[in-house]
């Protein structure tokens, strides 16, 4: 036995280093999330006329559906990693696609909204409702930083499906991919009421 | 190296899990509707999110089945770090009295 070996100790979580690390990359961009949302609430709470212009059709209803296939996406995503525990490759490769299939579509509804928007004439420095422009600011920038979460886990996803197709990558590294994705499936679930729900009309 | 965690849930525990969070959703939707004050709003929707995010810390991404300190070395200080995040919401009221005067 080498020297480095006899001076290893086993580690006190019981998980792979790669999985300790996105956790700890989960715990860091919970907190940004976090911190913005604060700053999201600090901003309503201090603006008195905030505008709430969210009606039924076609926003919150769109936002139901996103959250929808989102919550769909983490499933797939868990079955993704169950089949690749279990070693079958191919059922594994299939649920990995399945679930960057639905990130994609979440990301398609949610662009398809945003040019509505704007459209209408919202901005990050404009609100066409002549209410404070902090609203479009606060919109677009807690959408558009999970929008983009969104985007590069699913490729992520992606990348992690063709390399675990070709033996590159093992069951680990699928379900640190899963665990990533989960996070922003739980991030959606506070934007979710806080940024839609809260500015329904 | 192994992972710790010796049962993972089944499929069925998956979709269980899934309805549950779906009726949470809908709850959250009718809650809006429902005619009530900004402030209870607030409260309900941010007590059914943290709901939602405990099921999916727990069951999604298997933080139930993993072992007890990674929990405890993970999750109390983000919260806390959270909660300190709290002490901005004085200022903001003091914000609306500014705009309005005393």
């Amino acid at each position: 036995m080498t020297h480095a070996a006899m001076t290893l100790e086993p580690s006190p979580f019981g998980i792979q280093s790669k999985k300790l690390a996105i956790w700890l990359f989960i715990m860091a961009d919970g907190a940004t999330f976090g911190a913005i949302l604060f700053a999201y609430g600090y901003l309503r709470i201090g603006t008195p006329d905030w505008s709430r212009p969210f009606a039924w059709t076609p926003t919150i209803l769109n936002a139901a559906v996103m959250t929808l296939v989102l919550l769909s996406s983490s499933v797939t995503m868990l079955l993704a990693v169950s089949a690749a525990q279990s070693g079958r490759i191919a059922a594994g490769v299939r649920w990995l696609g399945g679930t960057a299939l639905l990130g994609t579509a979440f990301a398609a509804l949610h662009l398809r909204e945003w040019f509505a928007m704007f459209h209408e004439g919202w901005s990050v420095s404009h609100n066409p409702l002549n209410g404070p422009a902090q609203f479009g600011a606060t919109f677009f920038g807690i959408t558009g930083l999970h929008l983009l979460h969104v985007i590069t886990g699913v490729a992520a996803i992606l990348v992690i499906a063709a390399g675990f197709r070709r033996g590159r990558f093992n069951a680990g590294h699928v379900e640190t991919t899963g665990l990533y994705w989960h996070f922003v499936d739980l991030v959606w679930m506070f934007v979710f009421p806080m940024v839609y729900l809260m500015n329904a009309r | 190296m192994t992972t710790a965690s010796a049962s993972r849930p089944s499929a069925r525990t998956y979709l269980i899990v899934w309805v549950a969070l779906v009726a949470i959703v809908v709850v959250e939707i009718l809650l809006t509707y429902a005619h009530l004050s900004p402030g209870t709003q607030l409260a309900a929707l941010l007590s059914l999110a943290l709901v939602e995010a405990g099921i999916a810390l727990a069951y999604f991404m298997h933080l139930r089945y993993e072992r007890a300190i990674l929990f405890w070395s993970l999750i109390p200080g983000l919260v806390f770090a959270l909660l300190m995040l709290d002490q901005i919401w004085f200022d903001a009221l003091r914000l609306i009295t500014l705009r309005h005067g005393p």
